[in-house]
């Protein structure tokens, strides 16, 4: 093999987003006319590494080269007129035309000059359709398409082009296990028809099904460089991904909280609910789990296996196509989120900046609009602002936000106390169940610190929590329970003492 | 206190840029700037009647806009106003004339009413098109103005038709003198009456009631308002009821104030210059009645400027327009990298 034409070669390439470095100085080379995987976590580097090779971003630094010639301006023009090109997690194609239109559109390839008809354009592309043996009418608007046709159309956008190197950036994301088992037959034809293909993927069970390379990059560094799949064992790549770890006792203060058993009731319980697939995630698969009070259920997972509908379904912002959904003994199915708060449901959102905090409004507003009701002076009456920024002040001493001014933007401060500031206004009064999505993101060591001693309190106090993360270590520390999922579908659950390999494993669906 | 003083340059800088910028072109194409200038003081404050005429238009800019600074604090961008003044018009003008010899008592706060609830419903109807269909606001408010203009032009040239006059613009009989609230000059005690208690019921709405804090919220970050529970669609559509409520009650003024009927094609501009007073009051009760102000005293210069200037009246719209083009650059550009900021 070591004869084998080196496509794509990389030197210390490296990828800075602002402070933040995604990537250290990395080096790899692939080969020509194989199936490379690349696989990580959720910010490993990965995608960051395929964009820099596609030219859609400049590396911080480092030189690469794209069939022996080394890119200097890099620029998706540049990368593919050497024939290499990316087909992205989430498509490209504009909903609105019609599979030729957009073919024509957005193909290197272009069958049409500054005039042409439309007769001449469907019937260019049909060819193409039919030379790929995609089953789809060239007259079909794009968004009424499936996905699976819709990434089988962005491939052929990409081949049209003459690609002779093509990266898809998690590619099985949004299929169905049918799909991945076409979806690498075609793969597979393309790599015997000598094309490179670099993929990157999460699944290890897929990289074993599809690839004949495969590299690891953990946290910004390639841990493995591309080594032939037979060489290495499942259970080595999964701890190479995951990173090595014992295992972790439960959380301090479990045993306590576990001998009131008998008091224990459910607050919280989703009965054989599915939903619809949203933008970036499958849809929820018959899920089904059940929240009991004084305890902190984490949900680990891959990002984008379901955890977000989850959340959703349970906070009333998207609704169950089937199944039911109870909260503190009321079946609130068909509730709105509004209505499911009055009964005792609080969530910390996902992203605090885009869905937790409304950055050019002041900080006592941030606090206390959303139950703006309760502070009026009689039923039609003005509101007591006075009363509203006491409020606001209580409820952000009582959980130690720094701030000058309450009418300071919420967008003026630091990660940490905008992090403070929405537990303290989600955790102020009556809070019985919390959704706690990814509630330290980004968040620094004091301020991480914080937070878990916040949800362990509000466990103690009697609470149900269930905590959305994708840090292990954070899932570990605090949880009673571990469900994990993948696929839309909660595919096991786990007591203490948690197995970081065994969680690892089922959260990326390789066997030992 | 600088940052009162930051405001009011962010408010000035593109007033005198319009001034600056109008004044270069009048004096390239050879009028004289001073007589402008003077034409201009004298028409909005020095002329005898000037002041009066510059409360005259102040009184419905200031009380659209009202309407306007609740549409645009919840993030729409509604310039409907025009059609909804005509059809507060239509509804005060049709009450005054069906209800002839009637006490003023009922007749006026009637007139007053429908208008209001007639301006509501117009709006009303781009509401639902937003939040029901997702239809853009701007295409269907802007769509609906010219229905609400032909809908006039119908009802001045057939149900409600003045047959005494053979007029060149259609108009509606007059109203009865019982039901007006003042006579030609548009300034009265009544009027004032009426925009003062029109601008404390605004300030608390949007200051003071849940609905005012929340659709800033709405406005600013409408995924954060989702997740806080609020009821999103609920808020636009109150949104839209009273923008063009208070449109309609600008219109109803008109009819049952200086203009006594309702006419074709009338004020054309009122429901847009409103967004302009809306926007360099900064969006608040207290700035809009100071901006209105100046508008209105800009309109009575405008009618006023032909009397001491050769430079035709529509030398001071092309002022105007210049304002309002470079306040909404102001304003959007602002929201933008407002919105920008909120998704780092």
């Amino acid at each position: 093999m070591a004869s084998a034409e080196i496509v794509l070669r990389c030197e210390e390439i490296a990828v800075a987003y602002g402070d933040v470095q995604a990537l250290q100085p990395t080096s790899l080379a692939f080969e020509a006319g194989r199936i490379h995987a690349l696989v990580g976590q959720n910010g490993a580097g990965k995608t960051s590494l395929a964009r820099v090779l596609a030219g859609i971003i400049q590396p911080a630094g480092g030189r690469y080269w794209i069939r022996e010639e080394e890119i200097r301006e890099s620029s998706v023009q540049q990368a593919r007129k050497l024939g290499l090109d990316i087909v992205h997690q989430r498509f490209t194609l504009p909903p609105n035309f019609t599979v030729a239109e957009a073919l024509e559109l957005v193909s290197a390839r272009k069958y049409a000059g500054a005039f042409y008809s439309y007769g001449a354009l469907r019937s260019a592309w049909l060819r193409e359709l039919r030379r790929a043996d995609i089953k789809v009418s060239p007259s079909a608007k794009i968004r009424d398409l499936p996905i699976e046709t819709n990434q089988s159309l962005e491939i052929l956008r990409a081949l049209a082009g003459q690609a002779q190197i093509l990266i898809l950036d998690e590619p099985t994301a949004l299929l169905s296990p049918g799909g991945v088992e076409r979806l690498f037959a075609r793969l597979r034809q393309l790599r015997d028809a000598g094309v490179t293909l670099l993929l990157i993927l999460h699944k290890l069970r897929e990289v074993m099904a599809i690839a004949d390379t495969i590299a690891v990059l953990r946290a910004g560094r390639l841990v493995l460089p591309p080594t032939e799949i037979a060489a290495v064992s499942e259970q080595r790549l999964s701890d190479l991904i995951i990173g090595e770890g014992a295992s972790v006792e439960g959380p301090a203060g479990a045993t306590e909280t576990r001998e009131s058993d008998k008091t224990r009731t459910v607050n919280l319980s989703l009965a054989g609910v599915n939903t619809r697939h949203s933008e970036t995630e499958p849809a929820l698969a018959a899920v089904s789990l059940a929240l009991e009070s004084a305890e902190i259920l984490g949900i680990a997972g891959v990002e984008g296996n379901g955890q977000r509908s989850l959340v959703d379904v349970l906070t009333g912002l998207m609704s169950a196509r089937s199944g039911r959904v109870e909260l503190l003994g009321q079946d609130v199915t068909d509730l709105k989120h509004h209505q499911r708060r009055t009964i005792g449901l609080r969530a910390v959102p996902f992203d605090r900046v885009t869905e937790g905090l409304s950055l050019p409004l002041a900080l006592w507003e941030n606090v206390t609009i959303w139950n703006a009701e309760n502070f009026r002076r009689s039923r039609f009456g003005p509101l007591k602002i006075g009363a509203m920024r006491e409020a606001a002040r209580l409820a952000l001493e009582a959980f130690d936000v720094q701030y000058e001014s309450l009418d300071q933007p919420a967008g003026s401060l630091s990660g940490g106390n905008m992090q403070r500031l929405i537990l303290a206004r989600e955790l102020a009064q009556g809070a019985r169940v919390v959704i706690a999505a990814q509630p330290t993101r980004g968040l620094d060591f004091r301020a991480t610190q914080y937070v878990w001693g916040v949800l362990r309190q509000l466990r103690q106090a009697g609470a149900s929590i269930m905590l959305v993360s994708s840090d292990l270590d954070e899932l570990f520390s605090l949880s009673d329970r571990i469900g994990v999922m993948r696929g839309g579908q909660i595919m096991a659950e786990y007591a203490p003492p948690f197995d970081m390999q065994v969680i690892g494993d089922s959260m990326i669906g390789a066997a030992r | 206190m600088s940052r009162w003083l930051a405001i009011g340059l962010r408010v000035a800088s593109p007033i005198a840029l319009a001034f600056i910028l109008g004044f270069t072109l009048f004096a390239g194409a050879g009028y004289d700037i001073v007589e402008v200038v003077n034409g201009l003081w004298q028409g909005a404050i020095a002329a005898p009647g000037s002041l009066e005429q510059s409360i005259r238009w102040a009184i419905p800019l200031a009380v659209i806009s009202f309407g306007i600074i609740i549409t645009l604090r919840t993030g729409e961008f509604n310039i409907g106003a025009q059609g909804q003044i005509l059809l507060g018009g239509l509804g005060a003008a049709s009450v005054a004339l069906l209800l002839p010899g009637w006490p003023p008592v009922l007749v006026i706060p009637l007139a007053l009413l429908a208008g209001i609830i007639l301006g509501a419903l117009w709006s009303a109807i781009a509401g639902v098109l937003k939040v029901f269909f997702n239809a853009d606001e701007v295409i269907n408010t802007l769509m609906l103005n010219f229905i609400a203009a032909l809908l006039i032009q119908w009802v001045t040239t057939g149900p409600l038709k003045d047959d005494a006059t053979r007029g060149e613009t259609a108009s509606t009989p007059r109203v009865d003198r019982m039901f007006r609230l003042s006579d030609g000059t548009g300034v009265s005690i009544e009027l004032i009456l009426i925009v003062v208690v029109a601008a404390l019921l605004a300030w608390i709405i949007i200051e003071r009631s849940p609905f005012g804090l929340k659709s800033r919220l709405v406005g600013s970050s409408p995924r954060v308002a989702a997740w806080q529970g609020l009821q999103i669609k609920r808020i636009h559509i109150t949104t839209y009821l009273l923008a063009g409520a208070f449109a309609g009650l600008a219109g109803a003024l008109e009819v049952l104030g200086p203009s006594a009927r309702l006419v074709t094609g009338a004020t054309p501009t009122l429901g847009f210059t409103a967004i302009v007073v809306a926007i360099v009051g900064m969006l608040r009760i207290p700035g809009a009645l100071a901006a209105a102000l100046f508008f209105g005293g800009l309109q009575a210069a405008i009618l006023f400027l032909p009397i001491v200037s050769r430079l035709p009246s529509s030398g001071l719209r092309i002022i105007e327009g210049l304002v309002a083009l470079l306040i909404t650059a102001q304003f959007l550009w602002q929201r933008r990298r407002r919105n920008q900021g909120q998704k780092l």
